[in-house]
């Protein structure tokens, strides 16, 4: 067993044989300075600082055994699995399947839905393609957790509040222990950031725990 | 007002409100794959007669073909894993290789159920054409770890005609899920065949006790004679 004695809000106790780690939506098009998230204005220069941590936590995973799971976000190119209200909300001048900076906005197999070069997928490392914000929502996250045995997720990537948190959520309602690294995930918002890593450890570590690549890293190593 | 429409099925006029329309109702084909029904595919390594699961393949067509007409929504599915067997539990492999096709294995049509092989492939006779949705699925069950269910529910779908192979495995096991989650299911006996015709009769039966347990048994020519179309459907 690993611990993490400074782990928030108390010591975080894992097995690393049924740690999985999630790298979340670390896609072009959220990341990129030319991409669909740069072209709605948001900074996307937070997202890209936490780049060389992700690297570094699925350095560590791959070190040590830890299976990595990365995430991506994305449509069929029919968008048959796109709710209207996704699409429409807003009444936004792009919409998700438009042809945007790096090809059709959130659709599967389009340059701005890959991963980015630096935290790409290894050989043999699960991507699941996911429609909604969760990733075990119309994917087959689950199967693949259940025959690997998995009873810890840590969890990285962006964004802290959308798709980090909503999938933390349902791993935590299917009863996995859940740890967030803290300088491994952002947003576009830093103030929501901060209120998701509160919630997180609110009331006993009631969605889980959160704590720094480094310090996951150390409990590997002891 | 909308007219209610309905199709004679066994034991019940299906679907149980009347509400059949083309925008509310998806025909959903299973698995009709060169690996459960052509030569050299899993059903034929394993050594079963394939006339049992090529018998639904006219029926479909021409089935298939009045509904594209008339609008009605067309979902495909095809069983296979990823090509490095990620999503093939050990004893579903174990199994297979026990009756002499182990999934993964090369066959005489590719690796045998593996995505993006020969036989893997749905059959050219009931090719999807662009905007059908095609739903590939590692187990028999066509809502496990799959986006099925958010598709049906993103069109509005609420009833569901089953059909395709095998009618005691992939077909039975999609129509529970399908009517756990609240759809309303008819399945097809002639659009529908299984490596054995006893386990083919007991399937339909089982549907149709208890007042229709998991939906309604009917048959194409029954269904294409009262299929609404859109027109007659919206006055």
């Amino acid at each position: 067993m690993a611990t993490i004695s400074t782990a928030q809000p108390f010591p975080f106790i894992f097995d690393p044989t049924t740690t999985v780690l999630i790298v979340i939506d670390m896609q072009r098009d959220f990341i990129e300075p030319d991409g669909f998230g740069a072209s709605l204005g948001n900074d996307v220069s937070l997202l890209q600082a936490i780049i060389p941590t992700v690297a570094n936590l699925i350095q560590i995973c791959r070190t040590y055994g830890v299976p990595v799971v990365h995430t991506r976000e994305c449509h069929r190119p029919d968008l048959s699995d796109l709710p209207p209200s996704k699409r429409n909300r807003g009444n936004p001048s792009l919409r998700i399947g438009d042809i945007g900076p790096m090809g059709r906005i959130l659709v599967a197999g389009e340059p701005g839905a890959d991963i980015v070069p630096e935290l790409y997928p290894a050989d043999g490392e699960l991507v699941i393609d996911k429609p909604g914000k969760g990733a075990f929502y119309a994917t087959d996250l689950s199967g693949h957790l259940e025959s690997l045995g998995t009873r810890t997720l840590i969890f990285a990537g962006v964004t802290t509040e959308v798709c980090v948190q909503t999938t933390m959520r349902e791993a935590n309602d299917r009863g996995y222990d859940c740890l967030l690294i803290e300088d491994a995930t952002e947003s576009y918002f830093p103030a929501f950031k901060a209120a998701t890593l509160n919630f997180v450890r609110a009331q006993g570590a009631l969605l889980g725990w959160t704590a720094s690549c480094t310090e996951f890293g150390a409990a590997l190593n002891d | 007002m909308t007219a209610k429409s309905t199709i004679k099925a066994d034991p019940y006029a299906w679907p149980y409100n009347g509400v059949l329309r083309p925008d509310n109702t998806a025909l959903m084909i299973i698995d009709m794959q060169t690996d459960f029904c052509g030569v050299g595919g899993y059903v034929d390594k394993m050594g079963y007669d394939l006339s049992m699961t090529q018998a639904p393949i006219a029926p479909i067509k021409r089935l298939l073909a009045t509904m594209r007409d008339k609008g009605y929504h067309i979902i495909h599915t095809r069983e296979g894993h990823r090509s490095d067997l990620s999503d093939l539990p050990a004893n579903k492999r174990w199994r297979s290789r026990q009756i002499g096709a182990g999934i993964g294995d090369q066959g005489p049509c590719g690796k045998i159920l593996v995505r993006g092989e020969k036989g893997w492939n749905i059959i050219p006779e009931l090719a999807p054409m662009d905007g059908e949705p095609i739903i590939d699925k590692p187990g028999k069950g066509s809502f496990y770890a799959t986006d099925l269910e958010m598709i049906l529910r993103t069109r509005g779908i609420d009833n569901i005609i089953l059909t395709g192979i095998t009618t005691d495995v992939c077909v039975s096991t999609t129509m529970r899920e399908a009517n756990d989650r609240g759809f309303e299911c008819l399945i097809l006996s002639d659009c529908c065949g299984a490596t054995d015709r006893g386990n083919h009769n007991a399937a339909l039966k089982m549907v149709i006790m208890q007042g229709g347990v998991f939906g309604a048994v009917s048959d194409s020519e029954t269904l294409l004679r009262h299929l609404p179309c859109l027109s007659s459907n919206t006055r």
